[in-house]
C-alpha cells in the first residue's frame, strides 16, 4: 500500500517533477558473504555463494562474476549424516548443458558461459530433500564460517488451479492470471511461495521461460488465513532484467490464452517467508522516499542470504479461460 | 516540587497583602467595523508604563491604584485609541479600534506587538496575523499558514512542498495543533502538500516553540494554537478566491446585531474536475481522481455582559480514487480527514476573574478500500477524542496574573481494522479492540513581577494517563507471533502514568529596549505517532502509551537576548536551546504493516532517546513599507535507539545544520504589493544503500548507516505581486452635478505568484536505478535525484464584499 501511495503522490499532483543523474560518495565497508541455498522435496540441495560489492563498483560481466565465491567447503547435516557438497563450476559444464544448469541455479546462461561461477550440490543422490526433516548448512570460506538451519515443511497441495481472463482488461479475451484454491492447514505458522514457468514455445521456437520465475511479493503466510479455504491469483513474474518481447509490451505480467504453465507451489517456514517478503520489499523500494529503507532479513549466521527448505508440488495449467 | 509551590504561593500572597487597594480596569478590545475581538491587542497605562495584552477572547484586565490615567490601546493595522480614565472604582470598558485610514500594507506580522518582544516572559513564541498573509508567494497560489510557519527559525519543513513541520528537533507528533482548543491530529491535505487550515476562516495563530506555559500540555515540542474568526457582528460580508487548484468562499454576518454573529467558510479543490476532460479514457489514469474540501463554521452569542458562548466546527476530507496501473493491481479509494467541534463558554465572574470552559470533540479517520476481481480489502484507522477543559484567568493584583484550570480527555483509538475477503471467504483478521484511555491534567501558573526588572512565569502541570480495557494482551514467541492472550474487561486498568511537569520562564529587563530571558520546561506526552514511511502519510497510526510504550518525555532549556531598535520598528532576538527526548518510538528495522495484525499494536516498536540543540537568530521589521523577517537557525538533532543502526547515534531526518529564511513584503503603492521569500537549508539526512548483491539474479541493496548521507542543500526563492483593483469610484450626483469619491462595496485583487523562481532542482529524494542485462555487460547502476517542483507560476483572484 505504501508503494501505491507513493505512486499516487506523484500522479496526483501531475507535478513538474524532474530527475537527474548525480554522483554519490558512499563509504566503503568490508564485504559480507551472501548465501543463496535451498533444498526442495526430492531434490539435492543447491548453494551459491557470493560477496557484497560496493554499490557503484564496476558493473562489467567480469566484475559481477568476481563477486561469486568459488572456493569453499559446504556441508549439510540432515540429522543423521553430514554430507560434504560437491562443487560444480560453469567452466566444466559442457555448453549443451549450460541452459539446463542456468535453469537449475537461476543464473543467466550467458553469464555462466562467460564467467566461471560455482555452485554446491550433492551429485550422487545421497541427499534428497525429505519433508519434515531439518537441515543444517555449514559454509567455510576464506577463514569465515557461516551456518544456518532450515526445516523442509510438509507440502500443502493446492485444491485446484485455473486460468482466468483479467477483469481489468474487459475488451481482451487472451490475457489473464493463474488462480489457485488453497486449504490452509489448521495450524498457525504455514507460509507459501509461488513459482511459474511457461513451457510452450514462444516466437523463437524455444520454451517461453527457461526457468521457474517467482513474481515479487508472491509469498504469503497464514497469520490471517489460518485454516481457511480461499482463492488467490498471481500475475506472471518477469525474469530479472528480461529483454523478452512479452516482458516489454502490454503482455507483461499476464499469462496468455494457450500457454502451458508449470506451477511450482512451495510450502516454506516463517523465517524463509520473512526473507522473501523483505527481499521483495528491498527490490521494489530502492531509495524510495515513501518507505523506511530496510535490509533483507536473513537466517544465515555470519552472513546474508537464505538457506531455505521448500516443500514443493508441481502442477500443469493449460491457459484456456 | 512542594517547596516550589510554597514559594509560588508565598510570592502570590506577599504581593496581595502589600500596599494600597488596587482597582481593576477590564474589558474587551474589538474591531470597530466588524465587532471581531482583537487577540493580543496591547493596552498600556501611560502613567505607570505598564501594559497588558488582550487574551484569546479579546479580554484584558489591568490592576491600578485609584487615580486618573491615560490608557492607550493599540494593535498593528489599527489607529491607536487614547482615552483618559478616572478610576475610582472597578471599571469595565469596551474599546473599539478603527482600521487605519490609509491601508499601508496588507501584510504585517503582528509578532510581539509593541514592547511585547522585550517585556513579556514569552520565549520562542510567534504570532501571525493570518489575514495578512495573502500577499506572500504560495505554492500553486494556495496560501498556507503552516508553510509560513516553516519560515520561522527553529521550525523545519518536511521536504519540498510539505506542510508538515518539526520544531526544535521534535517529531511531527510532538506538535499540539489546536483549532479553537480542539486537537487536530493530521493537519495536512494531499499527502502533506497543503494544510487543512483555510486561511480565510482563521483569525490568529500562535506558535510556541519553547518555554511552554503550564496551561498547555500533552505534546512535548510545540503548541500551534489557532483561533477561528468569530464573524462580523455588525454587517453581512463575504470574501473568497478563485485559484488554480481550488476555490474558497467565506460568508459572515450578524445573527442578532452586536450580540451574535456567524461565519461559514468552505474550500474545495477541482483538480479532478479540471483534468478529467484531458485524461485519455484508455489510459491507466482514467479511473483516478482526487479532491479535498474543508468546511469551517462558527457562531457566537453574547448572553449578557458577563457571558458569551461560541460553537465552532471544522470538517474536511480528502478523497482519492485510483485505478490499478499494473497487471493485478487493485482499484481503490482512500478517504481521510478530520472533524472537530468546540463549544466554549466565557464567563466574567468579576473584573478580576475570567473563565473559559470548552467542550471539544476531535475525530480523525483514515479508510482504504481496494478491490480487485473477487478480492476486497478494507482498512480503517482513527481517533476520537472527547474533552472538557476549564481555564481561569485571575488578576489578583497589579503584579500577578494567574491562570489555573484542568482538562480531561477520553481517547478512543482504532489503530487499524482490516477486512480482507476472497469471494465469500473472509480472512480471519481479528479486529483490534478500540483502545481507550483517560487523560487528565491540572495546572496552575503565575506571571508576576518580582522586581521591576525581573518577571517570572512559574507553573506546574500535573498530568495523568490511564490506558483501560477492553483489551487483549498477547503473549508473543521469539518470532513475535501470538501464543497466548489475556483479556481485559471494559474499564479495567492496563497501564497508568502520572507526572508533575515544571514550567518556568523568566525575563530580566536590562533597559527599555532589551531583556534577557530564560526558560525551563518538562513535559510528558501520552500519544505517539508510528510511521512505516520516511515522510508523513495519512497511513501513519497514532497509538497511546501502553504497558510497553512509556510516555515520551521532553525537557527543554532555553535562554535568549531580546532587543528592539528604532521605537520597536526592529525586533530582534537570539535564542539558544537544548532539548532532551526520552522514550521515543520507531518501528523496528524491517517491520512491516502486515505484521501488525492479530497481535499487540505495539509489538513491532523499538524505543530510544534523542537530543537537539541550536541557536536561533531572528530579526523582524513589523512596521513600514518594507516589512518581514530574517530567521537563521544553527542546530543539531540526533537520535539513539539500541535496536537501530547497531545502537549508534544517528542524525534525525530533520537535522539541519543551517537553516535560513527571509520573508519580505514591500508596499509599493495603494495598488501594488510585492512579496518574496527565500529559504536555504542544509541537505536532508537520508539512508542510502552502500553495498549491492544479487538474490535470484536481482540486484538488492545493503544499508549500513541510518541517515548517513546528506542530499544537496535546499534553496528556493518565491516571488509574488498583488494588484488591488481600485477600491473607490466616482459618483456624480444627477441633481447637483457634483462628483464625489465613494468606496466600492466590491473589492478584488489579483495575486501573481512564482514558486521556485530561479528553477532550482532541489532534491526530493534519491534513488539508485539499475538497468540493463548483467550477462550482456550492459548492466548499469546510477544514482538519481528526483526534484518535485520546477518553476511554477500561478495566479489567484481574491474578492471581498
Amino acid at each position: 500500500m505504501k508503494r501505491t501511495l507513493g505512486a499516487i503522490v506523484m500522479m496526483a499532483l501531475m507535478v513538474s517533477s524532474c530527475e537527474k543523474d548525480i554522483d554519490v560518495d558512499l563509504p566503503t565497508t568490508a564485504p559480507k558473504i551472501v548465501v543463496e541455498g535451498s533444498i526442495e522435496t526430492g531434490a539435492p540441495p543447491l548453494v551459491l555463494l557470493s560477496r557484497t560489492q560496493g554499490f557503484f563498483d564496476p558493473t562489467t560481466v567480469s566484475s559481477i562474476a568476481s563477486s561469486f565465491i568459488s572456493d569453499a567447503v559446504v556441508t549439510v547435516d540432515d540429522g543423521t549424516t553430514i554430507h560434504v557438497l560437491d562443487r560444480i563450476c560453469s567452466d566444466l559444464i559442457p555448453d549443451s548443458l549450460l541452459e539446463e544448469a542456468a535453469a537449475l541455479i537461476g543464473i543467466d546462461a550467458e553469464l555462466l558461459a562467460q564467467a566461471n561461477i560455482c555452485a554446491w550440490t550433492k551429485l550422487d543422490g545421497s541427499l534428497l530433500g525429505m519433508e519434515g526433516r531439518t537441515y543444517r548448512l555449514n559454509v567455510a570460506t576464506g577463514g569465515n564460517t557461516l551456518s544456518a538451519t532450515t526445516t523442509l515443511p510438509n507440502a500443502v497441495t493446492l485444491d485446484s488451479l485455473w486460468f482466468r481472463l483479467a477483469e481489468q482488461r474487459p475488451d481482451d479475451d487472451t490475457l489473464g492470471f493463474i488462480w489457485g484454491t488453497i486449504t490452509d492447514p489448521d495450524t498457525i505458522g504455514n507460509a507459501y511461495r509461488w513459482f511459474a514457468r511457461r513451457i510452450n514455445a514462444g516466437a523463437d521456437g524455444e520454451p517461453k521461460d527457461d526457468r521457474f520465475i517467482s513474481p515479487l511479493f508472491s509469498v504469503f503466510e497464514d497469520k490471517y488465513v489460518n485454516g481457511l479455504t480461499f482463492d488467490f491469483f498471481y500475475n506472471r513474474g518477469t525474469a530479472p532484467y528480461s529483454t523478452a518481447t512479452d516482458d516489454n509490451n502490454e503482455e507483461v505480467g499476464y499469462f496468455k490464452r494457450g500457454d502451458t504453465v508449470l506451477v511450482k507451489f512451495a510450502t516454506i517456514g516463517i523465517d524463509e517467508y520473512r526473507f522473501y517478503e523483505s527481499f521483495s520489499n528491498n527490490v521494489s523500494t530502492q531509495g524510495d522516499v515513501f518507505s523506511n529503507p530496510a535490509n533483507i532479513r536473513t537466517n544465515i549466521n555470519g552472513g546474508l542470504g537464505i538457506w531455505a527448505g521448500l516443500g514443493v508440488r508441481i502442477d500443469t495449467v493449460i491457459c484456456t479461460p | 516540587m512542594i517547596r516550589f509551590l510554597l514559594i509560588l504561593s508565598f510570592f502570590t500572597l506577599g504581593s496581595m497583602l502589600h500596599g494600597q487597594r488596587t482597582l481593576s480596569l477590564s474589558g474587551y478590545v474589538k474591531d470597530a467595523a466588524s465587532g471581531e475581538t482583537l487577540i493580543g491587542a496591547s493596552v498600556i497605562c501611560k502613567e505607570t508604563g505598564k501594559g497588558v495584552n488582550a487574551n484569546t477572547f479579546g479580554y484584558f484586565v489591568m490592576n491600578l491604584p485609584a487615580g486618573r490615567y491615560t490608557i492607550s490601546t493599540s494593535f498593528i493595522g489599527y489607529q491607536e485609541d487614547i482615552r483618559t480614565i478616572d478610576l475610582q472604582e472597578d471599571r469595565k470598558i469596551s474599546i473599539e479600534l478603527k482600521g487605519e485610514a490609509i491601508q499601508v500594507g496588507e501584510f504585517e506580522v503582528v509578532g510581539e506587538r509593541g514592547e511585547e518582544n522585550t517585556e513579556s516572559t514569552r520565549m520562542g513564541t510567534v504570532d501571525l496575523d493570518v489575514q495578512k498573509l495573502n500577499t506572500l508567494p504560495a505554492l500553486l497560489g494556495e496560501v498556507d499558514i503552516l508553510k509560513v510557519i516553516q519560515f520561522l527559525p527553529g521550525v523545519k519543513s518536511n521536504g519540498e512542498g510539505n506542510s508538515g513541520f518539526y520544531v526544535r528537533g521534535g517529531g511531527p507528533d510532538q506538535n499540539l495543533i489546536l483549532l479553537d482548543d480542539a486537537t487536530v491530529y493530521n493537519a495536512s491535505h494531499l499527502f502533506g502538500f497543503f494544510s487543512v487550515f483555510n486561511a480565510d476562516a482563521v483569525k490568529n495563530i500562535e506558535l510556541i516553540k519553547g518555554g511552554m506555559p503550564a496551561n498547555y500540555g500533552g505534546r512535548i515540542s510545540s503548541v500551534l494554537d489557532i483561533n477561528m474568526k468569530e464573524g462580523n457582528e455588525r454587517a453581512f460580508h463575504g470574501q473568497g478566491g478563485i485559484g488554480l487548484i481550488s476555490s474558497r468562499l467565506t460568508l459572515e454576518g450578524p445573527i442578532v446585531k452586536d450580540r451574535s454573529s456567524f461565519i461559514v467558510s468552505g474550500r474545495r479543490t477541482y483538480v479532478d474536475v479540471l483534468t478529467k476532460p484531458f485524461v485519455n479514457p484508455e489510459s491507466q489514469l482514467s479511473g483516478s481522481g482526487y479532491y479535498f474540501y474543508d468546511l469551517n463554521a462558527k457562531a457566537n452569542y453574547r448572553l449578557s455582559e458577563k457571558d458569551r458562548v461560541y460553537l465552532s466546527g471544522y470538517f474536511g476530507r480528502d478523497v482519492f480514487d485510483f485505478a490499478g496501473a499494473n497487471p493485478g493491481d487493485p482499484d481503490f479509494r482512500i478517504a481521510w480527514g478530520n472533524a472537530t467541534v468546540a463549544a466554549r463558554w466565557n464567563h466574567v465572574f468579576g473584573p478580576k476573574l475570567f473563565m473559559n470552559t470548552t467542550a471539544t470533540f476531535s475525530d480523525y479517520s483514515f479508510a482504504f478500500n481496494a478491490r480487485q476481481d473477487q478480492f476486497a480489502f478494507k482498512l480503517f484507522s482513527g481517533i476520537k477524542d472527547i474533552g472538557l477543559k476549564m481555564d481561569l484567568s485571575h488578576y489578583p493584583t497589579a503584579r500577578h496574573s494567574l491562570k489555573y484550570g484542568g482538562q480531561y480527555i477520553f481517547h478512543d483509538y482504532t489503530t487499524s481494522t482490516v477486512d480482507v475477503s476472497s469471494g465469500d471467504t473472509e480472512f480471519n483478521i481479528q479486529d483490534p479492540p478500540t483502545l481507550n484511555a483517560h487523560e487528565g491534567a491540572l495546572y496552575v501558573m503565575d506571571d508576576f513581577d518580582l522586581t521591576d526588572a525581573l518577571r517570572i512565569n512559574a507553573g506546574v502541570r500535573l498530568t495523568t494517563f490511564h490506558h483501560v480495557g477492553p483489551y487483549t494482551l498477547y503473549a508473543l514467541d521469539e518470532r513475535g507471533r501470538a501464543i497466548g492472550s489475556r483479556e481485559f474487561s471494559a474499564g479495567a486498568p492496563i497501564a497508568s502514568y502520572t507526572a508533575l511537569e515544571p514550567r518556568l520562564s523568566t525575563r530580566f529587563r536590562i533597559d527599555k529596549n532589551s531583556s534577557i530571558k530564560a526558560s525551563f520546561n518538562r513535559g510528558q506526552q501520552y500519544v505517539h505517532l508510528a510511521s512505516f514511511s520516511s515522510i508523513a502519510l495519512p497511513t501513519d497510526v497514532w497509538i497511546p502509551s501502553s504497558r510497553n510504550v512509556r510516555p515520551q518525555i521532553g525537557t527543554q532549556y532555553s535562554t535568549g537576548y531580546f532587543r528592539d531598535f528604532k521605537e520597536h520598528m526592529f525586533e530582534t532576538s537570539i535564542e539558544l536551546y537544548y532539548k532532551d527526548f526520552d522514550n521515543l518510538i520507531e518501528y523496528a528495522e524491517g517491520a512491516s504493516p502486515q505484521d501488525n495484525g492479530n497481535t499487540n499494536y505495539d509489538a513491532q516498536l523499538v524505543f530510544g532517546t534523542g537530543y537537539s540543540y541550536g541557536a536561533e537568530l531572528f530579526v523582524k521589521k513589523a512596521l513600514g513599507r518594507v516589512n518581514g523577517w530574517v530567521g537563521y537557525t544553527w542546530s543539531r538533532t540526533m537520535r539513539e535507539f539500541p535496536a537501530i543502526n547497531n545502537g549508534n547515534e544517528f542524525a534525525s531526518r530533520w537535522d539541519r545544520r543551517h537553516d535560513l529564511s527571509v520573508v519580505l513584503s514591500y508596499d509599493h503603492s495603494k495598488r501594488w504589493t510585492f512579496g518574496a521569500t527565500f529559504v536555504y537549508a542544509t541537505g536532508q539526512a537520508v539512508t542510502l544503500p552502500v553495498n549491492r548483491y544479487f538474490i535470484e539474479g536481482r540486484l538488492v541493496s545493503e544499508y549500513t548507516e541510518r541517515n548517513g548521507y546528506r542530499m544537496a542543500p535546499y534553496h528556493r526563492l518565491d516571488l509574488a505581486a498583488t494588484l488591488r483593483n481600485k477600491t473607490t469610484k466616482q459618483r456624480t450626483d444627477p441633481v447637483t452635478g457634483e462628483t464625489t469619491t465613494v468606496e466600492k462595496r466590491w473589492k478584488s485583487s489579483w495575486t501573481f505568484s512564482v514558486y521556485n523562481a530561479y528553477n532550482r532542482a532541489n532534491p526530493y529524494f534519491i534513488y539508485f536505478a539499475n538497468d540493463g542485462d548483467p550477462a550482456a555487460g550492459t548492466f548499469q547502476v546510477q544514482a538519481k535525484q528526483v526534484s518535485l517542483f520546477t518553476i511554477l507560476p500561478s495566479v489567484t483572484w481574491n474578492f471581498k464584499f
